[in-house]
């Protein structure tokens, strides 16, 4: 069923672009269908799935032998996700269709990027197979490039999609690094398997330090974190669906699965958490110098990313469930945030705020709607994110953490009072104020719906916790499997969690109060160096030493590449195969007399070739060769090698006539580049070196060859007795198909090149009648 | 540059070549040849063909198409990798037929036979491609 | 093993390299199908002692040459032959557009290594 779901967003992204030049811009809301249907589908395994605690398991096998394998596994923590990515999905294609005007241009082609980076999100939360989760992953960095680029005419756009697809396709690359070496470790290729019986040793650190790296990148944690910012180049509802609510969150997810496992390796806590408070800090300090409202929250979700990987990250069951909490918290107000930051670009044309005043008369939906998500953010009662950021709380001052514990406990009030002082930032810069005197159209209640039905959510379920509940404690439970149950709830009682939350939210109004004085304060403070003055230095650091690499060993002569590649070849393994290479005790013999004789001629033939100045001399020499070594081949006692050879060099010496009857009969006598004695000497030292490796392999033999085995099941399995012809045709017949592919390519090649050369031939005619 | 001796020489043998590359086609399996080898055969008796006719003639007297039996040819073989896929076995294994004929007493038949006629109508094909793309305008 | 022949192996890669070396294209193209020979008698070379013909039951000695590099060094004659014809068919198409038949520098890379910027298209990434 999986794979029907992946199938089902495949049809649509392929369908949209067609539709869409019948639809419009209502081609999103068809587009809605694939996510919708993801979330019924999930809705529908809820009963077993977070009821009962079972996982739904669905086995493709693809190469079993190489542990390629479609494998799916929904628990209920891949559940949770299932809905935050295709419910808030099916909203969000919504949303854009009511976000983007109904003149955009190449609609369909968002709607199809949009609706494969819907699929491929599903299916990482849904992939239990490492390569599967890597292939989705990297799907999701691609689409996000191109959604990042929407507006490809603009040079910010476009290097702000470079920015994050190479960020995040570094990561990717460590993060498949990582996880090949885990499953080499685990002896699994299966992410349940690999995460019930972890490996352990050097090696699997290392894996998961590179799974981390990737993790970060992906999840914008300091110092990877400046492409997300950069991302807000992106149309609205992207920034909404893919950089706040579900594909950030693809790090803190691969986090939350491996941190159980691996929590307790002894570098994982101080890093993870470490980065983690580092992003919270950054994140919500940045957001408070921010004039756009949509950079003030895309700060924002960097500093509550950091938020999620420490609590994931800290890898305790308790921890694991506030995380888990959090996740559904964030999903919910951040992207109504977002959403109302689109319909407010929208209805004004602006997102600075300080320019925009008065909204509120304006805009009351949308001012309500952020007042309640805004709260949730700051972690107000009585809304969810009040009760995940009490129940984070409780999770660090449970656990055993050693140092860790105070880290991130100081780490999540300091950022939990600068989230306080942002989400108040946002609110009052974005609505407050005197009326504006430009005139503000009548706000769209159908572009602030979406927005409305995700706060309303994070205020019910912040009322009545047993709305997610279950779920939660569900995902909580697949998750970190020593998790029991414990029941959400608005008060707990005089604890300390309520205190260090009023500690926060007084911090973080103190900080708004003295906001004048705190900007003063951000705008003296020395310039700490940047995220992205970072990889802006990396980038060109990489361009100027990549032009000046080029510049030497790319000089653009043949000749020259060749001799660089050809001397490599000789010197490296040469120089290994003199001081390493077993030589052989294997008996030489000299050869036949006949033996002899046919290679002498194919020697003095093939030398002569080197000196020949006419094209023709230099051919049928070549012919001698081929004849020569056909014969060497009757001698080896293989006949089919020798009649192959007799035809080709038939053919060979058929198709040279063919050509050099338009080519002037004596060689050319332009300068070489390369002196003749430096060609000399190479090609010396290629011969050389080739008869050095024929010695040794003759004697490198360990094993027996596997060709014994192919003798054997010649006649039983093959049904023939020409064992070459039974290997090509039956038992490396994969090898022969490529083969005749690559003859294919090869003639069909031959004929473009003949043909366009005639037809310029044909327009030299027709120009030279033209002239005469 | 056609040559009577040539041209009579050929229609001679071009039959008897032809024939002679399918022997080794189906022969390949328990003797020297198969596809390879058998295509290249077929490929000679073009050559010749087209030596001695000239382009054009043969051009008109040998009517598939290069890229047709290319195309054939990589069907054949691909198909014949495919197909056990669809009877439930692994790709590209072979399966062996005995069939009693009337007449003809007891023939065995492997599916790696029609791997093989692909490999031969590539060969072909290629051969095929040079004489009718580099050949032309033999008789000018 | 066969000494004569592996010093054969040599002659042939270093007359294969030496033409490799050129600019010409037709003498590229013979330098490709000897060391193309070179390395179908190195593989035989490597698999092992010559042998009777490898087919089934026709063997009366009992030695047999190692079938597998037989199988490898056909498609590998066969491939040679199809690039072969395609390098040749460049040089036609050379000969017919350019009349030449020479490998010329890339003017691109030239102007790279004299550290000119190539394109405009790198520049931008990078802002």
């Amino acid at each position: 069923m999986p794979a029907a779901l992946l199938g089902l967003h495949a049809v649509v992204a392929l369908a949209a672009p067609i539709a869409a030049r019948r639809l419009g811009r209502r081609v999103l809301l068809l587009c809605a269908v694939a996510p919708a249907t993801a979330t019924v589908w999930a809705l529908l395994h809820a009963s077993a799935v977070v009821g009962r605690g079972e996982a739904v398991d669905v086995h493709v096998a693809w190469v079993p032998t190489a542990g390629l394998n479609g494998d799916f596994r929904l628990d209920a923590f891949a559940l949770l996700m299932v809905l935050l990515v295709s419910g808030i999905g099916t909203l969000i294609f919504g949303y854009a269709a009511a976000y983007f005007p109904a003149t955009k241009r190449d609609v369909g082609g968002f709607a199809a990027w949009l609706t494969i980076f819907a699929g491929a999100m599903l299916g990482l939360v849904l992939a239990d197979n490492v390569i599967l989760v890597f292939v989705f992953w990297e799907l999701t960095s691609i689409t996000s490039f191109m959604l990042i680029g929407t507006n490809h005419r603009e040079a910010a756009s476009r290097s702000a999609a470079t920015q994050a697809l190479l960020t995040t396709g570094a990561g990717g690359l460590a993060l498949l690094g990582g996880l090949v070496v885990l499953a080499e470790a685990a002896g699994t290729y299966s992410l349940s398997g690999l995460l019930t019986a972890p490996p352990g040793g050097e090696a699997a650190a290392w894996g998961i330090a590179l799974v981390l790296v990737g993790a970060f990148t992906k999840s914008a944690q300091v110092p990877f974190h400046a492409w997300l910012p950069a991302a807000m180049a992106a149309p609205t509802p992207v920034s909404a669906y893919l950089h706040s609510a579900t594909m950030v969150k693809a790090g803190v997810y691969v986090i939350a699965r491996f941190a159980p496992a691996f929590a307790l390796l002894p570098a994982w806590r101080p890093l993870v958490v470490g980065v983690g408070v580092a992003t919270m800090i950054v994140g919500g300090y940045r957001a408070l110098r921010q004039h756009d409202a949509k950079l003030l929250l895309a700060y924002g979700t960097v500093s509550q990313l950091g938020f999620m990987v420490v609590m994931f990250g800290l890898g305790t069951p308790d921890a694991t469930f506030a995380a888990t909490t959090l996740i559904v918290a964030h999903g919910l107000f951040k992207g109504a945030l977002f959403m109302v930051v689109g319909a407010v670009d929208v209805q004004t044309g602006t997102r600075d705020i300080r320019e925009l005043s008065g909204l509120r008369h304006r805009m009351p939906v949308a001012f309500s709607v952020s007042c309640v998500a805004a709260a949730s953010m700051a972690g107000l009662p009585p809304l969810l994110g009040f009760i995940a950021k009490e129940a984070a709380y409780e999770g660090v001052l449970a656990g055993e953490l050693g140092l860790t514990g105070p880290l991130a406990v100081t780490g999540i009030v300091v950022g939990s009072a600068l989230t306080v002082a942002y989400s108040l930032r946002f609110v009052r810069g974005v609505f407050a104020g005197p009326r504006a005197a430009a005139v503000v159209p009548r706000e769209r209640l159908i572009l602030v719906a979406p927005a409305a039905l995700l706060s309303a959510a994070s205020l019910l379920m912040g009322v009545a916790p047993l709305l997610v509940d279950a779920l939660v404690n569900a995902a909580a439970t697949a998750a970190h499997p020593e998790w029991e149950t414990y029941h959400l709830s608005l008060w707990h009682g005089l604890t300390v969690a309520l205190g260090l939350s009023a500690v926060a939210v007084a911090g973080g109004a103190a900080l708004h109060a003295s906001r004048a004085r705190v900007e003063r304060w951000q705008a003296a403070a020395p310039r700490a160096p940047s995220a992205s003055g970072g990889y802006d230095a990396t980038w060109r650091g990489v361009l100027a030493v990549a032009r000046r690499t080029t510049g030497v060993v790319q000089n653009g002569s043949l000749p020259l590449y060749l001799m660089v590649i050809l001397l490599t070849a000789v010197t490296l393994p040469g120089a290994v195969l003199v001081a390493d290479g077993e030589w052989p005790t294997a008996t030489y013999t000299i050869g036949s007399w006949l033996q002899i004789g046919i290679c002498l001629l194919a020697a003095a033939a093939a030398t002569t070739i080197a000196f020949a100045s006419r094209r023709f001399t230099a051919v049928l020499l070549l012919g001698a060769v081929g004849y020569s070594v056909a014969a060497l081949f009757v001698l080896h006692g293989a006949p089919d090698l020798a009649l192959t050879q007799m035809l080709i060099e038939t053919l060979s010496l058929v198709i040279f006539v063919l050509v050099l009857r338009h080519l002037p009969s004596r060689f050319g006598h332009r300068p070489q580049r390369i002196d003749r004695v430096v060609r000399f000497s190479t090609a010396a030292l290629v011969g050389l070196a080739v008869f050095a490796f024929s010695l040794v392999t003759a004697g490198a033999r360990t094993a027996a060859p596997v060709s014994q085995e192919y003798v054997a099941r010649a006649l039983p399995e093959g049904h023939g007795r020409n064992i070459v012809n039974v290997i090509l045709v039956d038992f490396r017949a994969l090898d022969t198909l490529g083969e005749i592919v690559v003859l294919v390519t090869a003639a069909l090649g031959i004929s473009s090149l003949v043909v366009a050369g005639r037809l310029s031939r044909h327009e030299r005619r027709a120009s030279a009648g033209d002239s005469t | 540059m056609t040559s009577l001796i040539l041209e009579t020489g050929t229609r001679a043998v071009f039959h008897t070549i032809l024939v002679f590359s399918v022997f080794l086609l189906f022969a390949g399996h328990n003797a020297p040849g198969g596809g390879f080898i058998g295509g290249l055969v077929a490929g000679a008796a073009l050559v010749l063909r087209f030596v001695a006719y000239g382009s054009q003639d043969a051009a008109r007297t040998v009517r598939a198409r290069p890229e047709t039996v290319l195309g054939a040819g990589v069907f054949a073989a691909a198909a014949s990798a495919i197909a056990p896929w669809f009877a439930g076995g692994q790709l590209l294994e072979s399966r062996l037929w005995a069939l009693t004929l009337p007449l003809l007493g007891t023939i065995k038949a492997t599916s790696v036979l029609v791997f093989d006629v692909g490999v031969y109508f590539v060969v072909v094909g290629l051969v095929l491609a040079v004489l009718v793309t580099l050949g032309g305008e033999l008789d000018s | 093993m066969t000494l004569v022949l592996a010093g054969t192996v040599a002659v042939l890669y270093a007359v294969g390299t030496y033409l490799l070396l050129q600019r010409t294209l037709t003498r590229i193209v013979i330098g490709l199908a000897l060391l193309g020979h070179g390395a179908n008698l190195l593989l035989l070379l490597a698999g092992g002692p010559p042998g009777e013909p490898p087919l089934v039951g026709e063997a009366t000695s009992g030695v047999v040459s190692d079938p597998l590099p037989q199988a490898m060094a056909l498609t590998a004659i066969v491939i040679t032959f199809g690039v072969l014809a395609f390098l040749l068919a460049l040089a036609y198409r050379s000969w017919a557009v350019s009349r030449n038949d020479e490998v010329e520098d890339d003017v691109e890379d030239r102007r790279v290594a004299a550290g000119k910027r190539a394109s405009v298209h790198d520049e931008e990434v990078g802002q």
